[in-house]
């Protein structure tokens, strides 16, 4: 019994760090370091997202980037109002037509988020039917193709969601960031980085939160259940329609808010910036994270972020800068070091610090004994 | 209403510079007494990697040129990152590029949609963004309310309504079928096209898009070629002009006119295209250039050329000395680093904008004889001419004289 | 008439373009119980390996087969090095892997050869027949007999030779097939090498027609796993049958349906979906699925 509450309590003070750390980072750090620690908030709610539905039920999802988009761009339409703020190539565009008149004004930013959220969501539970019929890897492939139809499909809705051109929210009033430089919030004056960051960190930390307990009741335990061995499972009485889609739906919900918030961050989006390679990327960053554990997640997001993006890296010596600046080399470090660390940490960081602390977990659930 | 908002913001940044200016004559950030530091985005990798020549070729003018003592002293530093072709990648590289690296300007951005979605945030910083790799009319039709923004080559529209006026010249009657990329640039190439015939659009009888994400596009010429069309406008992209050219070889459709859109027209491409000279759909194909051709026997002897050449060679390891890219960035780069100079000893970044504003170039060695580098407080489209050329067997012959591309 | 003909034979000229590449995905699922992701891009860097040898002057018929040996090397390789350590791990892991493969030969390739198109002959005449009217490449008939031919050459492989029937029982039961000597590795090895033989077949096959440069094999894969998914992963006949219906459907919903270019992808996988729907394992496949 005490064992397992020291283990808790453990876990609480290695929360607790980690959030002070959080807070305390932007302190030590460069200002447009800290946006881009804001981007790896967003990669970490994503990827947490996708290791609710694929970690801990078992389900493969190659499609979290589709959900993404929904956020973002159920954001974007929300926040811009509509088509005035498309900018169109072709004088006397017929978008116009096609816009409810309530929404002309536009929303708050930060309302928008659980809409995105809301839509995500429901997007997310319409695949628990696949997800019943489908063997893992039918499902898997049913996902990816999901990640790539979706920016068509937003391509193609061009009258809604800005087409090609994509959705501009630079300097749009409702954008609580709207500016470049300073951001005015009730008692204290941010910059824009200092903003994005604070915003995505305590979502995030919120979000990983309600995770942890979520995985740690009963519903954590049908979705463990599931995953392990579903004929067990059904044996006892869980329903593997209602936990698969639970499973898928909740994940879509942490997706779409991760898209929202791209979507603020970058304060713009386009189908492109929601291409399969950022449902892949996600995996990528699940799978280095450690699917079915928690405790992974930063080194995850980080390791998706900072690898996509190589050329902030720039502490590096300047003879590797350059290496990594010629067009292939980024990505040919990333695909072996992707699958030096699949060989080496099959479990994901996750794994490993299970692993690393298992000696202390071990002497405690035997001490009693 | 929130238009007015902007500009009031632009105008305060251009205004409030002086004031950022007020420690010293070089206050601005990237400028030092040594260097002058200015940064872009292009699609090194993706999709679209082929136009991230323009920054190889720009960064090896300014290495030529700081070789030569530079400008006023000051070596000119362009750093350019990787946006996969991706505007939210570009969005957070030029963020980077300006926060982190400091730049004095950004230069030589490439992609439409890539550079929409920096705009507003570097008119509002106060960071020139210049020499925009993309033919979109909106960077001088918006100037009022994004002043730091400006483009190099001519718009799309420009060319597209010089392919319908030639065509009216040359084929009063014709039949046009069109094959266009699915997305903004190919639907402003139409649009334009259509415009430019004005009361003549009916002659178009067949218009087949493509989306990127096919792998050919048999399908769609096959579709132009049931039109029993005479006139090909090929304003597709990359591998699907050449495909283009292909499939009407392939599917023995054989129009009598072709046109291509100059993005696609580069030598190497139209090469492939020809099929080593057994494809004769590409036999007088046209398109408009406002760059000398750097695989062309015409401009074989040129003195640009040979320019461009020696700088190739000591400067882009493994570069190809007929790359079209290369060149158009070596023409933006000469065209900046005219408007350095006349920035003054100590440039500043509304100095620049100002020399910016003032260009009136004949002596920019890549573009073509006659063409002339030109702006003004009112004239925000550096090139504004064109000339017309066609593909014979192997290689580009110019036809015709200068023309005006507005 | 001609003319809905025309786009039935565009159709089937770009379904045997996924059903070359479909073949080697069915391949390695079957032998390995993982689908690649890398293979667009392996099939992709063979074919620049052809062409590097084109290149420098062999014919092209001996750099291809040249080809195929070298591709056949670099299959095993990959499988013994990267692929064998992850084996008895959850299929995730194997989908990992399979993309960091992805990535590094995309990036691999963009550093070695860089992102210009490049030229690539074909083996087969560019000449067209044409019939009452409708224009029928060699080059696309080419495609589609090779592929046809591999599909029977492959079948014969694996229904009438012992080395055929050791990777179906490898792939179906490591253990009982080690318990009557198979060398279950080995046959897992050899299963990578063959498909990345098909692969680069797929890869030689399709590059007259959609150019060469690192990005060529990333809209076919998409496509390539449409095709096989709707023929059953485990059917090779049925990649093929797949990607051609899937070449014909889609011309035929683009060119008369209304349905506009961009929503290719998106019709082509709501069709797989509804398909699996009803078909889990598939038009041809067979999937042990317990009905829970």
């Amino acid at each position: 019994m005490s064992a397992r509450w020291a283990i808790l309590a453990g876990k609480v003070v290695a929360l607790v760090l980690f959030a002070v750390f959080l807070a305390l980072l932007p302190n030590w750090i460069s200002d447009i370091r800290a946006q881009q620690f804001a981007y790896v908030g967003i990669f970490f709610i994503a990827i947490l997202g996708l290791n609710i539905v694929t970690g801990y039920a078992g389900q493969i999802s190659l499609g979290h980037g589709a959900f993404m988009a929904i956020g973002g761009y159920t954001t974007a339409i929300l926040v811009s109002g509509g088509p005035k703020a498309l900018p169109g190539f072709a004088e006397g565009s017929e978008y116009l037509n096609l816009w409810p008149d309530f929404l002309e004004g536009g929303f708050k930013d930060l309302y928008t988020i659980p809409i995105g959220a809301l839509v995500a969501g429901i997007a997310g539970l319409a695949f628990g039917l696949p997800a019943l019929r489908l063997p893992g890897l039918y499902l898997a492939l049913v996902t990816f193709g999901f990640a790539i139809a979706v920016p068509q499909v937003i391509r193609y809705l061009d009258g809604v969601s800005g087409g090609t051109a994509g959705i501009q929210l630079f300097g749009n009033p409702n954008l609580t960031g709207a500016t470049a430089n300073k951001v005015d919030l009730p008692g204290r004056t941010v910059t824009f980085n200092e903003w994005l960051y604070h915003l995505t960190w305590a979502i995030a930390l919120v979000l990983l939160v309600v995770a942890w307990i979520l995985l740690a009741s009963r519903f954590g335990r049908a979705l463990r259940a599931v995953r392990d061995n579903e004929v067990a499972a059904a044996a006892s009485g869980i329903s593997l329609a209602r936990y698969k889609t639970l499973a898928f739906g909740v994940s879509a919900v942490y997706a779409g808010i991760a898209g929202s918030l791209y979507a603020i961050a970058n304060t713009f989006v386009n189908p492109e910036t929601f291409r399969a390679d950022l449902s892949l990327a996600l995996v990528i960053g699940a799978a280095v994270a450690g699917l079915g554990w928690l405790s992974g997640l930063f080194v995850g997001a980080l390791f998706v972020y900072f690898l996509e993006n190589v050329a902030s890296l720039d502490f590096l010596p300047n003879g590797i800068e350059s290496a990594l600046k010629t067009p292939g080399v980024p990505d040919m470090v990333y695909g072996v070091v992707l699958i030096a660390v699949m060989l080496a940490l099959p479990f994901g960081v996750g794994g490993g610090l299970t692993r690393l602390f298992r000696p202390i977990t071990n002497r405690l659930y035997t001490r009693g004994s | 209403m929130r238009g007015l908002a902007l500009l009031a913001a632009a105008s305060a940044a251009v205004v409030a510079l002086p004031g950022a200016l007020a420690g010293g004559p070089n206050a601005d950030p990237g400028v030092t007494a040594k260097e002058v530091l200015i940064g872009g985005t292009t699609p090194l990798t993706g999709e679209a990697s082929a136009g991230s020549g323009t920054a190889v070729g720009a960064e090896a003018y300014f290495k030529y040129v700081n070789a030569r003592g530079g400008v006023n002293g000051r070596s000119i530093k362009y750093t350019y990152l990787d946006d996969g072709y991706d505007p939210g990648r570009a969005v957070q590289a030029t963020r980077q590029l300006v926060q982190q690296e400091n730049v004095f300007a950004i230069f030589n951005s490439l992609g439409t949609t890539q550079n929409l979605a920096v705009r507003p945030y570097l008119n509002q910083v106060g960071v020139p963004h210049l020499f925009i790799a993309s033919g979109y009319g909106g960077w001088a039709r918006d100037a009022s309310r994004y002043p730091l923004s400006m483009g190099f080559i001519p718009t799309y529209t420009a060319e597209g309504k010089l392919y319908a006026r030639d065509l009216l010249k040359r084929r009063p009657r014709a039949k046009i079928a069109v094959l266009y990329q699915d997305d903004d640039y190919g639907r402003e190439l139409l649009a334009a096209l259509e415009s430019g015939l004005g009361a003549k659009k009916r002659l178009i009888v067949a218009k087949q898009s493509y989306d990127s994400t096919a792998t050919d596009i048999q399908s769609q010429v096959a579709k132009l070629r049931s039109s029993r069309a005479d006139v090909f406008m090929n304003f597709a992209f990359g591998k699907f002009a050449i495909q283009g050219f292909v499939y009407a070889n392939r599917l023995a459709w054989k129009p009598a006119l072709a046109y291509v859109n100059a993005v696609a027209a580069s030598t190497p491409v139209m090469s492939i295209a020809s099929e080593g000279g057994l494809n004769k759909r590409t036999d007088g194909a046209i398109t408009a250039a406002f760059f000398k051709d750097p695989a062309a026997p015409a401009f074989a002897k040129d003195k640009g050329i040979a320019l461009f050449r020696s700088i190739v060679r000591k400067y882009i390891p493994r570069g190809d000395v007929r790359n079209g890219y290369y060149l158009a960035g070596m023409a933006s780069a000469y065209s900046f680093v005219d408007a350095l100079k006349k920035a003054g000893k100590n440039p500043t970044r509304r100095s620049l904008m100002a020399a910016m504003l003032k260009l009136d170039e004949k002596t920019n060695p890549f573009v073509l004889p006659g063409i002339t580098v030109k702006t003004g407080s009112k004239d925000r489209r550096p090139l504004e001419q064109a000339r017309l050329q066609r593909w014979q067997k192997d290689h580009w012959v110019p036809v015709g004289r200068v023309l005006a591309a507005k | 008439m001609a003319d809905l003909v025309q786009q039935v034979v565009a159709g089937l000229a770009s379904g045997g373009i996924f059903a070359s590449l479909a073949l080697a995905l069915v391949l390695i699922y079957r032998a390995t119980g993982i689908v690649n992701f890398a293979q667009g891009e392996l099939a992709m860097v063979s074919t620049f390996v052809s062409w590097e040898l084109i290149e420098r002057g062999l014919a092209f018929w001996l750099a291809f087969f040249l080809t195929l040996a070298i591709s056949f090397v670099i299959g095993v390789v990959i499988e013994r090095v990267v692929i064998r350590p992850v084996e008895g791990r959850p299929v995730l892991t194997g989908v990992i892997v399979t993309l960091g493969l992805l990535v590094f030969c995309n990036g691999f390739a963009f550093w070695v050869w860089g992102g210009d198109v490049k030229n690539y002959p074909s083996g087969f005449s560019t000449r067209t027949i044409d019939v009452a009217g409708v224009a029928i490449s060699v080059q696309d008939l080419g495609v589609i007999a090779v592929t046809l031919v591999a599909v029977a050459l492959l079948y014969a492989f694996f229904q009438l030779t012992k080395l055929g029937l050791g990777m179906r029982a490898a792939a179906l039961n490591p253990d009982a097939s080690r318990l009557v000597g198979i060398r279950v590795g080995w046959m897992l090895a050899l299963g990578w090498g063959l498909a990345a033989v098909l692969g680069a077949i797929s890869g030689m096959l399709v590059a007259p027609t959609v150019l060469l440069d690192p990005n060529m094999m990333r809209p076919v894969l998409l496509y390539a796993i449409a095709a096989a998914v709707l023929g059953g992963l485990t059917s090779p006949g049925g990649a093929v049958v797949g990607g051609l219906a899937l070449g014909v459907t889609l011309n035929l919903l683009t060119a008369y349906g209304d349905v506009p270019s961009s929503l290719r992808l998106p019709v082509a996988l709501a069709l797989i979906l509804v398909v699996l729907l009803i078909r889990p394992a598939g038009l041809f496949g067979r999937v042990a699925l317990r009905r829970v």
